[in-house]
């Protein structure tokens, strides 16, 4: 559940940003998970799901226009270069105030949509909504509600932290107060130092700051967590809860399942221009998520020959683990057991465990997944 | 809920706002480049100093200029004068817009509510910043350590000229990165397309120690009347401001060519290969 890991690993992050969110909200926003902002959460998944594409009076948030109470409609999206057709039919809703994970190997098209999404590139066919405007025809008062992270940092290695955020601030009519932003992203430390001479992670947190400065109510992210470190991501993520606790929309895509798992509220998967998957992440592939995953360190050949056909027909071979999945658990947990006292075999690395969203993924884009799930950020279409 | 449209004047107030925020970063940002202070600061002062130098007695003292015999320092000032605007106006900018557009920084400030006049209006002010900067500092060290005097009338020559020549320099800089898809290529025509027209142009070498064809062909771009300009009005050929209609109206010229270009072939994103 959200925060719960990151806390104790940044638990200064965690300090500073509820301090940082409660002055900004006026109330006491807790980052760690809370009961009614769960129940809250959950509800309005539950109501967008039973509304979907219709108007709902009722929205607790007052909304620019009056069509619509999701944060971004699509339907039917499609976008053709020349005779490759990268988005073939993308249909999707992004309630306000959801995080929501865009997940997709390179290629798939996913560079493509959020930056159709974003007004940057026209579209072939199909209808988009994001805050009630078509990004087709962007206004300057659509984009001061807006903002991103492109890919990768596109700031001016000359200008400091501080300079930078300035001057963006500068473009929209109501902006977060620059050194709130600073202390948000955790480079209180460094608003002097210029842009340039940051470290990776350090100069994507001043990225997330740029897109947090005109104080947005829907923020594009755009694998804002590639090449950093683990602490550092820990540290993103907590950022991009408190983002959800301002009440903020978040559009989010990432190569990494487990912060697609730990942040999104809902995510789709998205495969050679189309939607495979869409729903709560702890929900998605119904049927894959009913079966087990036994794990274990390789036997012998010989014996895993043996395995096959007294065990289980269907075990697989990856690297030097072998994988066995199963409707029922302990039937097969009973057999392999039995098999590996009788054929004096030492199981190691024995696990079992339930499928999680990578599992998912990669049951689901199959041989279009990157051989590493980190794998760089420099898809296009 | 924000208003769906504000009044047009607090608009353009929050415009200029923004343009003089983005100017004043702007200028920060030259200053901290160390290529654009070598190249467009130092670069002008080291060849103003060597030229007087090595120009400073005997024969060499004097030049023909326009049948009148000149202070070959008050030439030599007048033409590294506008040499300087040159490569305020049309190098630098070429390069630091083209490295902007090509790290991706256009793009993400066109996906802000910030007008794309503003941005090429602070481009456009810090050139002219810069610009107006390093005359007064050429004519300055031309003043004190050369003895080069600019007349009353000849400011005002000047004045027309550094105005005129950043204007069209800046607007054919903006228009160059149309062509220019990669950083390397913008600074490899930038500083160079500034050296061949100063040699053609009777700025590293007197025109009249050129062949009439190259100082023909020089006489086709739009460093030669600014350099002409220039020399008129600080050696005083003429007596008077040393403005004429020839080459006003071939800098306006070059400058329209400029301003039609940019205003149609500008590029936000990156063009360049991988982008």
């Amino acid at each position: 559940m959200p925060g719960a890991g990151a806390a104790l690993d940044v638990g200064t992050t965690e300090a500073r940003l509820v301090e940082v969110v409660g002055a900004a909200d006026g109330a006491a926003c807790e980052l760690l998970p809370h009961p009614a902002a769960e129940a809250h959460a959950s509800a309005r998944t539950t109501r967008h799901r039973r509304i979907t594409g219709t108007v709902d009076a009722g929205a607790p948030v007052p909304l620019p226009s009056p069509m619509s109470s999701a944060a971004i409609e699509v339907r039917d999206l499609r976008m053709t270069y020349g005779a490759v057709e990268a988005v073939r039919g993308i249909d999707l809703d992004v309630a306000t105030g959801e995080v929501f994970g865009f997940l997709g190997p390179n290629g798939a098209g996913k560079t493509t949509t959020i930056e159709i999404l974003e007004g940057y590139r026209p579209r072939t066919a199909g209808e988009v909504s994001v805050l009630g405007v078509d990004p087709a025809h962007p206004t300057r008062e659509w984009r001061d509600r807006l903002g991103f992270v492109l890919q990768s940092c596109e700031l001016d290695p000359l200008l400091t932290v501080r300079e930078t955020l300035s001057l963006f601030a500068g473009f929209y009519t109501r902006p977060r107060p620059v050194d709130e932003v600073i202390q948000l992203v955790g480079l209180h430390d460094k608003r002097d130092a210029r842009i340039g001479r940051l470290s990776g992670g350090q100069r994507r947190r001043a990225d997330v700051g740029v897109a947090l400065v005109g104080d947005p109510e829907l923020v594009f992210l755009d694998e804002p967590t590639t090449g950093f470190d683990p602490a550092a991501r820990r540290e993103a993520w907590s950022m991009i809860e408190g983002l959800k606790a301002l009440g903020k929309t978040v559009f989010l895509t990432t190569h990494y399942m487990d912060e697609a798992q730990h942040l999104a509220d809902r995510v789709a998967i998205l495969r050679a221009g189309r939607i495979v998957a869409l729903g709560r992440p702890d929900e998605l592939g119904e049927g894959l998520r009913a079966e087990t995953i036994v794990t274990f360190r390789s036997p012998a050949a010989a014996e895993l020959a043996s395995l096959r056909t007294t065990v289980d027909a269907a075990a697989e071979n990856v690297g030097d683990l072998t994988t066995i999945r199963a409707a029922d658990p302990q039937a097969l947990l009973r057999r392999l057991l039995a098999w590996a006292d009788e054929h004096r075999v030492t199981l190691e690395h024995l696990e079992v465990r339930r499928p999680d969203l990578e599992d998912v993924f990669l049951e689901l884009v199959g041989d279009d997944a990157p051989g590493d799930g980190a794998a760089g950020g420099g898809s296009r279409a | 809920m924000r208003p769906a449209t504000a009044p047009r004047a607090v608009d353009l107030v929050r415009d200029l706002r923004i343009l003089l925020r983005q100017t004043r970063y702007a200028l920060v940002a030259t200053i901290r480049n160390s290529r654009s202070v070598v190249f467009g600061i130092v670069f002008p002062v080291i060849l103003l100093i060597m030229f007087n130098s090595i120009f400073s007695s005997g024969k060499n003292s004097t030049d023909t200029f326009h049948h009148h015999s000149v202070s070959t320092r008050a030439y030599f000032t007048a033409g590294l004068a506008a040499y300087a605007i040159m490569l305020q106006g049309f190098s630098t900018l070429a390069v630091a817009v083209t490295t902007q557009r090509e790290s991706g920084q256009l793009k993400r400030l066109r996906g802000t509510p910030m007008r794309s006049w503003t941005f090429i209006a602070a481009h456009m002010l810090r050139t002219i910043v810069f610009a107006i900067a390093m005359v007064v500092a050429l004519l300055a060290i031309g003043r004190i350590a050369f003895q080069v005097h600019v007349s009353g009338s000849a400011v005002a020559g000047v004045a027309v000229y550094v105005a005129l020549g950043t204007a069209a320099m800046a607007t054919l800089g903006m228009a160059i990165t149309a062509y220019t898809p990669t950083v390397d290529a913008a600074s490899s025509v930038g500083p160079f397309t500034a050296v061949i027209l100063s040699f053609v142009s009777g700025i590293f070498i007197p025109v009249s120690a050129l062949p009439d064809w190259l100082s023909n062909v020089g006489h086709v771009f739009p460093l030669a009347p600014l350099a002409d300009g220039m020399q008129r009005a600080v050696t005083g050929v003429g007596g008077g401001t040393g403005v004429t209609e020839h080459d006003v109206v071939l800098l306006a010229v070059w400058g329209a060519v400029g301003l039609v270009v940019a205003a149609r072939r500008f590029r936000w994103v990156p063009q360049g290969v991988g982008a």
